[in-house]
């Protein structure tokens, strides 16, 4: 028995100092509130989820900490922003220039105005000296983010004076503004005067960070799980306020936990931004909480993202050479049981190679719709009408009698939320394609001209919408005889890279947005950056695709202005283009379930207001700070 | 003694043995992982603007140098050794250029002083109740602890964390559902952080109390319903010695020997075994870590997780190897 009393005796003292070093955690960089007044604090949730290396705030480096804890979207800036809606005050922002870069005749020099009055958080003004320590340091700095952009391309920086940075280039480039250009990320200025004391920036955390946000950090959970922003004093010489006082005094940003952890938290007033939802959480949250919604006020209520999930053929796999093949493989497609099946009919449909949000629909959809309707396709026996404009109508009427009101009745608002139109199924069509390229029947399954059965992969990765997007996209195939292998790899990205893989559901287009320009993902679809096969694909064209007439797209977009109206043409010629050789099938927009409470906060950008993309993890989103209202509660 | 001092030795050795083998097996099978840690940091990197394919070309040459991941499998792996001798497991991926153990450090405390002790306590309950349930078959109280133990126990205890969950955080939200402690409080030896932490910890360890009690009360019932019908309590009964005294001293404490094994063992793998808690409560241990780095790609980190995982379950057992020829009267020794 005395042994007894020991050994509990001792798992109490054992279980007492296993607890006490909880208690010996790292405390935050700065002292924390005692009370956060709600009312004035605005909680968004952290995507990025608990943030491992939470005391790191140099974001000049790799893998260092994370992102958006409100570090870029609060505390960092660079020249310009370029929303991906419709902005504020038109979709480019200047925000440490004060105008458009000014270029040399053949894009080899650039330079930019800067905005005086710009204090960085500490007090020290903002200079162009600030911008040329940037530059150097990170080119001669390997491992930094920005490293390999400016080594290759910058042949020299200068300050002319304070307010005035020159640049020369190694090779012309009309868009190496866009290195400096927020679409959600972009070269974040450095403050010389803190860095330039720093022996080795690669080790350096940057804590507490300083910067020329309108926000400064106020304190940190040690275990990564929240920061939280304050207002600066003079946030007055920050460029933000050009664009108006940010309303909330405090920002947090929180690891917001699994999907229903986000509504439990929404609906008790701890989160008034959820990033992103699953189809089911969104409908689940507008009808738990009163004050909670979307972007479309009804159904499909997600925003549309400037990617565009489709169906990626590995151009270096012979399989996939032939335009017929390619066709017949869209052909065999039901864009509703798609629909269904990823987004439970909240998707906005593509048939085009660019993403359906921000002012795409008006530059590139609604332009193309007739052109579309008119598409003809020679199959080798019969010339079809493959697209079918009333395509998401016939969605929106099969969502309608579960979600009644939500969902429009309007012909223009369908289209608007649900896609212009898409491909209709086709599977005649698709057998005289097939036929045409050599293929034969053999009972239900297709024989290639080899002999070999038409067999391939589909890669998807292991959740989530694209998942299911892909699964539905393999039923359909295998249903109209093609025998599809569904890969579900968890190192999908990687396998991507490398071009190992037949097919696969992921996206290779992603645009700025807001506007028409196409080079933001374009410049590196041109055939000279496309790996030999088994080696590393770099920056998209994942689909490894190679097309003289691309190239001069590409060619002339590089000689272009951004804000040339000959971009709008050169993209409408690529939409062209990509819907003839059909390289990959568009199949929607990735929407992202954003919600928006209004419980403490109003203002936000919605479908109606389209402002700013209401994703809070975008720096963007820092824009909305200034049209927030309190509600009042 | 000297019989017990060799028994101490051999099992020291096995001991050792056990961890080398263990910990060489998770560098082996993290290594044959397919996720590059440098694409991951690319990915992450250049989703997010406008690089050009020359810029990333570069950047995936630094990263490939700065993670030191070029090396060959066995010069790894002989360095990795030779890290672990001094406690150093090189820098984690997700966190660069944090060491990983600074990170395992900072987990740990939170995976043993919360779960760590939730499963003690609820040994020791779910024993003695368990216990007393097996030695007065006729009581009450107990039989109805019983049919509450054998409902709960077939649930999984992630099902249980959703339920406390949805019960706690949406119904009747009166306790945190998130993280350690709540974003206001200074850390450190003071109530109001003390009582965050608690009051942080009730539902997670809620979710393994309530399933653990049921786990540990049948299984303890059922050994004390076998060892009631053994000759020694029959004799200690007829003797006329106090039941209280046959009860805790001739029952519970010889059923308990193969509950403390079984308690070793479940130590051991609480650093696993308690992920998804951890996920649905994004409580800050070594299970949420151990996910982040998995989906990462990150080896320091979750070698370093795997090391102190395996190092734990060896060394739990061995404790109890050690414990069990003093605590259990019928063991000796050779």
């Amino acid at each position: 028995m005395r042994n007894w009393k020991a050994f509990l005796a001792s798992a109490g003292v054992a279980a007492a100092l296993l607890g006490t070093p909880v208690l010996a955690q790292d405390e935050p960089a700065a002292p924390p509130l005692q009370d956060i007044p709600r009312d004035q604090t605005l909680i968004l949730q952290n995507p990025e989820g608990t943030i491992r290396n939470p005391g790191w705030f140099n974001i000049w480096v790799p893998a260092g900490g994370g992102w958006t804890t409100g570090l870029h979207q609060l505390s960092m800036d660079t020249f310009w922003y370029i929303d991906p809606n419709e902005g504020i005050d038109g979709v480019t922002y200047n925000s440490l220039a004060t105008g458009p870069a000014i270029y040399n005749d053949d894009y080899t020099e650039m330079t930019v105005e800067l905005r005086p009055g710009v204090y960085w958080s500490d007090g020290v003004e903002f200079t162009a000296h600030d911008v040329v320590f940037t530059v150097e340091k990170q080119a001669d700095t390997p491992g930094m983010n920005w490293s390999g952009v400016f080594s290759q391309q910058v042949e020299t920086v200068e300050a002319v004076d304070d307010y005035t940075v020159h640049f020369t280039l190694q090779a012309p480039n009309s868009r190496f503004d866009s290195v400096f250009k927020v679409r959600w990320n972009a070269a974040w200025i450095m403050p010389k005067h803190i860095f330039e004391d720093v022996e080795d920036v690669l080790s350096f955390d940057n804590n507490p960070p300083v910067g020329l946000g309108p926000y400064t950090l106020h304190s940190y959970d040690p275990n990564g799980s929240w920061y939280i922003w304050e207002k600066r004093e003079d946030w007055d010489r920050t460029a933000m306020a050009e664009f108006g006082e940010p309303a909330p005094q405090y920002v947090i940003y929180r690891d917001g936990g699994p999907t229903d952890r986000r509504l439990i938290e929404m609906r008790n007033g701890n989160l008034d931004m959820i990033h992103d939802l699953t189809p089911e959480g969104m409908f689940s949250i507008v009808q738990q909480d009163e004050t909670a919604r979307g972007w479309f006020e009804g159904f499909p209520y997600a925003h549309p993202d400037p990617t565009l999930p489709s169906v990626i053929f590995n151009h270096q796999n012979e399989k996939f050479q032939d335009r017929n093949v390619r066709w017949a493989l869209a052909l065999m497609l039901d864009g509703r049981a798609i629909s269904m099946a990823s987004y439970r009919g909240a998707a906005t449909m593509s048939a085009i190679a660019i993403p359906p949000t921000g002012t795409h629909p008006t530059d590139y959809h609604i332009p193309m719709n007739e052109w579309l309707t008119e598409f003809e396709l020679d199959t080798g026996t019969s010339v079809i009408r493959p697209y079918d404009p009333d395509l998401t109508l016939g969605i929106a009427d099969m969502v309608r009698p579960q979600y009644g009101d939500a969902v429009p009745s309007d012909p223009a608002e369908i289209r608007a939320a649900f896609g212009q139109g898409w491909w209709r199924q086709d599977i005649d069509a698709a057998t005289e394609l097939l036929t045409n390229a050599g293929f034969t029947r053999q009972g239900n399954n297709w024989i290639m001209p080899n002999g070999e059965p038409f067999a391939f992969s589909l890669m998807i990765p292991g959740d989530g919408v694209i998942n299911r997007l892909g699964t539905m996209v393999a039923q359909n195939w295998t249903q109209a005889g093609v025998a599809v292998d569904v890969v579900v790899a968890s190192d999908h990205a990687d396998q991507r890279n490398a071009g190992n893989y037949d097919s696969y559901i992921w996206w290779s287009v992603e645009t700025w947005g807001g506007h028409p320009d196409l080079s933001y993902f374009l410049d590196s679809w041109h055939s000279q950056y496309v790996a030999d096969p088994g080696e590393i694909q770099p920056a998209r064209n994942w689909q490894r695709w190679q097309h003289p007439e691309l190239d001069r797209i590409i060619e002339e977009v590089r000689v272009t202005g951004f804000d040339d109206p000959r971009n709008l043409e050169l993209g409408l010629e690529f939409v062209r283009l990509m819907v003839e050789e059909m390289p990959i099938i568009p199949v929607m927009s990735y929407n992202v379930f954003a919600v928006m409470s209004e419980r403490y906060w109003t203002g936000y950008p919605s479908a109606d207001n389209p402002y700013a993309n209401p994703v809070n993890n975008w720096s963007n989103s820092r824009y909305i700070l200034t049209q927030l209202e309190r509600a009042g509660n | 003694m000297q019989n017990y001092l060799l028994f101490v030795t051999k099992r020291a050795v096995q001991l050792l043995a056990v961890i080398f083998f263990g910990v060489s097996a998770a560098f082996l099978i993290t290594h044959l992982s397919p996720i590059n840690p440098v694409e991951q940091a690319i990915n992450r990197i250049t989703g997010r603007s406008n690089f050009s394919p020359e810029a990333v070309a570069d950047m995936r040459a630094a990263l490939t140098a700065l993670y030191g991941i070029e090396e060959p499998l066995w010069s790894k792996f002989i360095n990795f050794w030779r890290r672990i001798v001094v406690l150093d497991l090189g820098p984690s991926l997700i966190a660069f250029p944090t060491p990983a153990t600074t990170l395992v450090m900072r987990a740990l405390p939170w995976t043993v002083g919360l779960l760590a002790t939730a499963v003690v306590f609820t040994w020791l309950i779910g024993n003695i109740l368990g216990g007393l349930a097996g030695y007065y078959q006729n009581n009450r109280v107990l039989k109805g602890v019983g049919i509450v133990a054998m409902g709960l126990q077939p649930i999984p205890y992630y099902i249980v964390a959703f339920i406390l969950l949805i019960v706690f955080g949406f119904v009747w939200p009166v306790l945190p559902i998130s993280g350690g402690f709540a974003m206001n409080v200074r850390p450190g030896w003071n109530w109001p952080f003390i009582g965050s932490v608690l009051s942080h910890a009730i539902l997670p360890a809620l979710s393994l109390v309530l399933v653990g009690l049921g786990t540990w009360f049948l299984g303890m019932r059922a050994l004390v319903s076998n060892i009631i019908s053994e000759d020694y309590v029959t004799y200690a009964e007829l003797a006329g010695v106090n039941k209280r005294t046959i009860v805790a001293s001739y029952v519970i404490r010889n059923a308990a020997v193969p509950q403390l094994t079984a308690l070793a063992m479940t130590l051991g793998a609480i650093f696993s075994g308690t992920v998804i808690t951890e996920e649905v409560f994004s409580y800050p241990g070594l299970g949420s870590l151990l996910i982040a780095a998995v989906n990462a790609g990150d080896y320091a980190l979750v070698l370093a997780v795997a090391t102190v995982a395996i190092t734990a379950v060896a060394g739990a057992i061995f404790i109890v190897d050690l414990l069990h020829p003093i605590l259990d009267p019928r063991i000796t020794v050779e």
